[in-house]
C-alpha cells in the first residue's frame, strides 16, 4: 500500500453559473520518503492537488488515502489534527506570525502536536540559531523561508508539502534553502511534495508528475536525482 | 464610473459601512434626542407660560390685597400687567378631593386656555372652568355642577369649559409632593364676579405681576408703592416654574455629560474604522493612481466614502434623537404624568444642527486625510499593500516571567502593542460603554436610594393633616394632645433675598427623621438651626455659623446659630420648637404628623379643623409616578448604551480579524484548530474588557459625582451605591463583550485557507 492514493479524484470551482474543473478524475500514488515535483503551467490543478493532499481542500469526488485513511470525509477539527500531526507545510510566502519571535514561530507546534521535535534542533539544522530571538520583520526573505522549514518539520509531519517555497526567492538563495529542506527532509525520512514551476527543481526529485488542464499527464521516475549543487542554478 | 465603484465597494464592505453608519446614528441619537428632551421642556412650557400670562412675581399677603394695593402696584414704572389671584384649597363635596380654587382678576395673568367647552367669561357668577385632567379622572364633564367646600362656605357651579393653566403646569398641591396625582388633587377656576357673589367681599390674597424688573428692583419699588415688606415670590420659587425648568436644567445636565460621552465614542470608533477601511483600499488606490487617475480624483472619490457615512448616520441620527426625545417627553409617558401641557411639541435645538454638521465634516476630513496618507509617494509605492508596522521587542521581554507565558499570551499581548490604535480603541469601547452604563446604574440607585430613604425613611407617620388657617396654636395643641402626634410649621422667611421656607418641628415620636449630609438619619438638637446643603453651599457656611432671616411681610429679624446640615427635598432651615421658643420666633402650627388613618382622622374629633389629610401611600405613590420619569430617560440611556457597546465592539472585533486574517490562516493551516483560534481572539478581547471594566468604573462613578453635583440645585443627592451598580455593569459589558467574541470567533470556520495564503506579504 503506498503512502498517498489518490482514487479518481475531482475538484470541481463553481464560478457563477459556470463550473471550473480544477482536477478531474486524478488517480495517483506516492510512495514514502519520496522527493516529489509536480510541475505545470498555472492553472493546471497542481497547487489544488497539493491543497487537497493537505487538507485545506476537500474534494469534489473521490477518495484521497493517507496511509489508508480517506482523509475526504474528514470533518473540521479531524482535518485540524490531520493537518497538525500528519502535514508540514511550506509556503511561497513563508506565513509567519509577525508578532511571534523566530523560536517562538517554531514553538507554536508544541500547542498542537504531542512530541514535536527540539524548536533549538530544527534551529540548528537551518543555520538560525543565531537569530533565535529576532521577529520574521528582521530576517531576509531566505531565513524567513528556513524558519517556515523548521516550523514544519518541528511537528515531525510524514509528509512536506511545499508550494513554489523558492518562488520569492533568487535563485541563489533558493537554491541555500532547497538545500536545507531536501537534506532535513531526507535526515527526518519526510515525504516532500513540491509544487514548482521551477524545472531546475524537478531534476533533483524522485519522481516528477506533470499536471496539465486538471489531468496528470505524465508520470516520471528518476533513478538519479541530481543533487543541490549539481543543478545549474 | 467611479461612482459605480464607490457603490460596490460599499455593498463589499457593508458590515463596516453598517456598523459605521449605525455608530453615527447612535452617537446623534443620542446626543439629539437627549438635547431635545430638555429643549422640548422649556420652549413647550415657555409657550405655555406666554399663552396663559404666567406671573414674574406674586406679593403674597394672607391678609389679602385690595383693588388700591394692585393699582399701585400697577402703577410702578416697569409692570407690564397685573392680576389680583387667590388659589385656595378647597373639598370637592362628592370625593373630598383637594381642589385649588382660584380666582385671577386679569384672565391675561394667570390665566388658562381653555381645551373644550366654553370661552371664559369673566361676568359668569355660576361658571366653572376646571382642570381638564382633574375632570377626566374625576368623571366630570361640560355641564355638571361641582360643588366646593371651604369651611363653611360652600361654592356651587356649572362646568362651562375644561382648561390648562400653567399656573398648575406641576399640579402638586405642596412641594413635598413631587408627582401630580388628578385622581386627588386638581383646580378650578371661577369668575371675580362669582368670588364676590358668594363671598359677599372681594378677597384676594396675592398679586401677579408681569415684568422686566430685576427681582431686587422689582422689590424695592412694590415695598416703596406698599409701604411695607412683602412676600415676594419670584417665578422660579413658584413650583410650576421652578420645578419645570429643573426639569429642563436637569436634561440639560444630562445631555452635556452622558450623551456627549455617548457620541465621543461613537465618532473615535467610527473615525478609527473609517481609516482602516482605507487602508484596506490601498492597492485599489495605487491601481488608480497607476491607471493615471489624479490624486485629487481619487481622494475626491475617497472622501465622498466619509461624506456618505456621515450625511446617512446624522440623517437616521437625527430621526432616532426625535424618537429618543419623544419616548422621555411624550403626554402618554412618566413625563406626562408630571406635567399638564397643551403641546408636546419636539424641539431639537439649533446648536445640535451644528455638531451634525461638524460630525459630518470630520468624517469627511478622516476620509480625506487617511486617502491622502496612501496616496503619498509614487505609483509604485501606492501600488504595495499596506503593512502594519514590523514588531519590535517589547520591555517586558526581559523578564524572566516573559518566557514563562503561553504561545497565546504572548501573541495576544504582541497582537495588542503592534496594533496599539486598534487595541486602544477597543479599550475605550468598553471603558466609554461601562461609563454610561456605571452612571446610568449610579444614578438610578443615587435616586432610588435618596428618594426611598427620604419617603419611607423620614416619613414615619399613617397620615399628614394640614390645619385650617384659621386654627389657633391653642386649638392646635389640643388636637395634638388628643392625637398624640408630631407637628410642625412652616413659614417663609428671606434670607440673603431669596425667599427660604423655615420649618419648626416637634417631633417626640419620630413620626418625622431628618438625613444628615451622610444620608443617615440624625436626632435635631435644640442649639440651633439646620440648614439644608444647599443653602449651605451656596452660602459658603459652616456648623457654628451664624445667620440672620427676616420673616416675611414683618420687620422682624432672627439670628440663628448653624447646628447642622440635613439633605432636604426644599430649599430650607428646620429647628426645633424649642430653639425656636428659646430664639423668640413666632410661628403657628400648620401641620400634624399622626400614626391613625385617614378614616380614623376624618371620623374622630376635631376633623372640621383638618383641611387636607394625605395619607404616606398618597406620598409615596407619588414618588414612585416621580421615579418612572428617571427610569425612561436611564432606561433608555442604558439601551442605547449597550447597542452602542455591540456595534462598537462587533465593528472593531471584526476588524480585529480580518486583520489578523492571515495569522489565523497560518495557525488553521498549520493545524489549529477552530476552537482553540476562537479562544486566542476571545483571551484578547476578555483582558481588553477587563481592563475596560477596571478603567470605566472610578470613571463612572466619578462621572456621576459630576452628574449630582451638577443636579444639587434640584437635589441633595448623594451618590449611593446599591447592588446594581456593582453587578449590572459588568455583567451587561462582559456580556457583550463575550457575545461579540463568540460571533465573530465563529467566522473562524469560515477561513478560506487556500485563498488567504495566496496573498503576498
Amino acid at each position: 500500500m503506498s503512502l498517498i492514493e489518490f482514487r479518481n479524484v475531482s475538484r470541481v470551482y463553481k464560478v457563477g453559473d459556470h463550473e471550473q474543473k480544477a482536477l478531474d478524475g486524478i488517480d495517483l500514488n506516492i510512495e514514502e520518503g519520496k522527493f516529489i515535483v509536480i510541475l505545470g503551467p498555472s492553472g493546471a490543478g497542481k497547487s489544488t492537488l497539493l491543497n487537497l493532499l493537505g487538507g485545506l481542500d476537500s474534494p469534489t469526488s473521490g477518495k484521497i488515502l493517507v496511509e489508508g485513511r480517506d482523509i475526504a470525509n474528514l470533518n473540521g477539527n479531524e482535518l485540524a489534527d490531520y493537518r497538525a500531526q500528519t502535514i508540514g507545510f511550506v509556503f511561497q510566502s513563508y506565513n509567519l506570525i509577525p508578532t511571534l519571535t523566530v523560536y517562538e514561530n517554531i514553538a507554536l507546534v508544541k500547542e498542537i502536536v504531542k512530541n514535536p521535535l527540539s524548536v533549538k534542533d530544527m534551529l540548528n539544522e537551518v543555520g538560525l540559531i543565531d537569530h533565535i530571538d529576532k521577529f520574521p520583520s528582521e530576517l531576509s526573505g531566505g531565513e524567513q523561508q528556513r524558519v517556515s522549514i523548521a516550523r514544519a518539520l518541528a511537528k515531525n509531519p510524514k509528509i512536506l508539502l511545499c508550494d513554489e517555497p523558492t518562488g520569492a526567492l533568487d535563485s541563489e538563495t533558493g537554491a541555500v534553502v532547497l538545500k536545507v529542506l531536501l537534506n532535513m527532509a531526507r535526515n527526518y525520512n519526510k515525504t516532500i511534495i513540491i509544487v514548482t514551476h521551477n524545472q531546475n527543481i524537478a531534476k533533483m526529485a524522485d519522481q516528477i508528475i506533470r499536471v496539465k488542464s486538471g489531468h496528470i499527464r505524465e508520470i516520471i521516475d528518476q533513478d538519479k536525482p541530481l543533487s543541490v549543487e549539481e543543478v545549474d542554478w | 464610473m467611479l461612482f459605480r465603484k464607490l457603490l460596490r465597494t460599499i455593498w463589499h464592505y457593508k458590515a463596516q459601512f453598517i456598523s459605521m453608519i449605525l455608530m453615527v446614528m447612535l452617537g446623534v441619537g443620542v446626543f439629539v434626542g437627549f438635547q431635545g428632551e430638555w429643549y422640548s421642556i422649556e420652549r413647550d412650557t415657555f409657550a405655555f407660560y406666554d399663552a396663559t400670562g404666567f406671573a414674574d412675581y406674586r406679593l403674597v399677603s394672607e391678609y389679602g390685597y385690595k383693588a388700591e394695593d394692585s393699582d399701585k402696584i400697577s402703577s410702578i414704572e416697569g409692570v407690564d400687567k397685573i392680576s389680583r389671584f387667590l388659589s385656595i384649597k378647597t373639598n370637592e363635596s362628592k370625593d373630598n378631593d383637594v381642589v385649588a380654587l382660584t380666582v385671577t382678576t386679569d384672565i391675561d395673568v394667570s390665566g388658562f386656555m381653555v381645551t373644550s367647552g366654553d370661552e371664559y367669561d369673566k361676568t359668569s357668577k355660576d361658571g366653572v372652568w376646571i382642570s381638564d385632567l382633574y375632570a377626566e379622572k374625576n368623571g366630570y364633564r361640560q355641564g355638571d355642577e361641582i360643588t366646593l367646600k371651604y369651611g363653611r362656605l360652600s361654592i356651587t357651579g356649572t362646568i362651562k369649559g375644561l382648561v390648562k393653566s400653567s399656573e398648575y403646569l406641576i399640579c402638586v398641591p405642596d412641594e413635598n409632593q413631587m408627582m401630580p396625582d388628578y385622581e386627588k388633587y386638581g383646580y378650578v377656576y371661577i369668575s371675580p364676579a362669582m368670588l364676590k357673589e358668594k363671598l359677599g367681599f372681594e378677597f384676594y390674597t396675592e398679586i401677579h405681576v408681569i415684568s422686566d424688573l430685576d427681582k431686587k428692583e422689582f422689590i424695592d419699588k412694590a415695598n416703596d408703592a406698599l409701604g411695607k415688606t412683602n412676600l415676594v415670590l419670584t417665578k422660579e420659587e413658584v413650583v410650576s416654574y421652578g420645578e419645570a425648568q429643573g426639569e429642563a436644567n436637569e436634561g440639560k445636565t444630562m445631555a452635556s455629560i452622558l450623551p456627549v460621552i455617548f457620541l465621543g465614542i461613537a465618532v473615535l470608533i467610527m473615525a478609527t474604522t473609517m481609516q482602516r477601511l482605507t487602508i484596506n483600499e490601498k492597492t485599489q488606490i495605487g491601481t488608480l493612481k497607476a491607471l493615471g487617475f489624479r490624486d485629487a480624483k481619487i481622494t475626491k472619490h475617497y472622501t465622498l466614502f466619509g461624506l456618505f457615512i456621515g450625511i446617512v448616520g446624522s440623517l437616521l441620527g437625527i430621526g432616532l434623537g426625535y424618537f429618543v426625545a419623544w419616548f422621555i417627553f411624550n403626554p402618554d409617558g412618566s413625563m406626562g404624568t408630571y406635567f399638564d401641557l397643551p403641546s408636546w411639541a419636539i424641539y431639537i435645538p439649533w446648536w445640535s444642527y451644528l455638531v451634525i454638521a461638524c460630525i459630518i465634516a470630520l468624517m469627511t476630513l478622516i476620509s480625506y486625510i487617511s486617502a491622502k496618507n496612501m496616496l503619498r509617494g509614487n505609483a509604485a509605492d501606492s501600488l504595495k499593500p499596506y503593512t502594519p508596522k514590523a514588531m519590535k521587542r517589547l520591555s517586558i521581554e526581559d523578564s524572566k516571567a516573559w518566557r514563562k507565558l503561553k504561545f497565546a499570551t504572548k501573541w495576544n499581548l504582541r497582537d495588542l502593542f503592534r496594533h496599539k490604535a486598534r487595541s486602544f480603541m477597543t479599550l475605550f469601547g468598553v471603558f466609554g460603554c461601562m461609563i454610561l452604563l456605571v452612571a446610568s446604574f449610579l444614578m438610578m440607585d443615587s435616586m432610588v436610594g435618596f428618594v426611598n430613604k427620604f419617603y419611607y425613611g423620614s416619613m414615619n407617620y399613617e397620615s399628614q393633616i394640614a390645619l385650617k388657617d384659621d386654627t389657633t396654636n391653642e386649638k392646635a395643641t389640643e388636637i395634638i394632645d388628643y392625637l398624640n402626634c408630631d407637628y410642625s410649621s412652616t413659614s417663609a422667611v428671606s434670607f440673603n433675598d431669596e425667599g427660604i421656607s423655615m420649618d419648626i418641628y416637634s417631633v417626640g415620636h419620630d413620626y418625622v427623621r431628618f438625613l444628615d449630609e451622610d444620608m443617615e438619619f440624625v436626632k435635631l438638637t435644640d442649639d440651633g438651626i439646620y440648614l439644608g446643603q444647599r443653602l449651605i453651599e451656596e452660602n459658603n457656611l459652616k456648623t457654628g455659623d451664624k445667620i440672620t432671616v427676616s420673616l416675611y411681610g414683618s420687620d422682624k429679624k432672627y439670628e440663628f446659630k448653624i447646628a447642622g446640615t440635613l439633605r432636604t427635598l426644599t430649599k430650607g432651615i428646620v429647628m426645633t420648637e424649642k430653639y425656636a421658643i428659646e430664639s423668640g420666633v413666632e410661628y403657628r402650627i400648620g401641620k400634624l404628623y399622626s400614626e391613625k388613618s385617614i378614616d380614623e382622622l376624618q371620623n374622630g374629633e376635631y376633623s372640621e379643623n383638618y383641611s387636607v389629610i394625605k395619607s404616606r401611600a398618597d406620598v409615596i405613590k407619588s414618588f414612585d409616578s416621580f421615579m418612572s420619569v428617571m427610569y425612561t430617560m436611564i432606561g433608555a440611556l442604558i439601551v442605547l448604551s449597550i447597542i452602542l457597546g455591540i456595534v462598537v465592539l462587533y465593528n472593531l472585533g471584526t476588524m480585529s480579524y480580518f486583520e489578523r486574517y492571515r495569522e489565523l490562516s497560518t495557525l488553521k493551516v498549520v493545524g489549529f484548530k477552530d476552537k482553540k483560534i476562537g479562544n486566542l481572539l476571545i483571551t484578547q478581547n476578555i483582558w481588553l474588557t477587563v481592563a475596560g471594566i477596571i478603567l470605566g468604573f472610578p470613571t463612572g462613578i466619578w462621572i456621576t459625582s459630576i452628574l449630582t453635583k451638577a443636579l444639587a440645585s434640584e437635589y441633595e443627592m448623594k451618590v449611593i451605591f446599591g447592588w446594581m451598580t456593582f453587578v449590572i455593569p459588568v455583567v451587561l459589558v462582559f456580556g457583550v463583550s463575550l457575545f461579540v467574541s463568540w460571533m465573530v470567533s465563529k467566522k473562524n470556520k469560515k477561513i478560506d485557507m487556500v485563498e488567504s495564503l495566496k496573498v503576498p506579504e
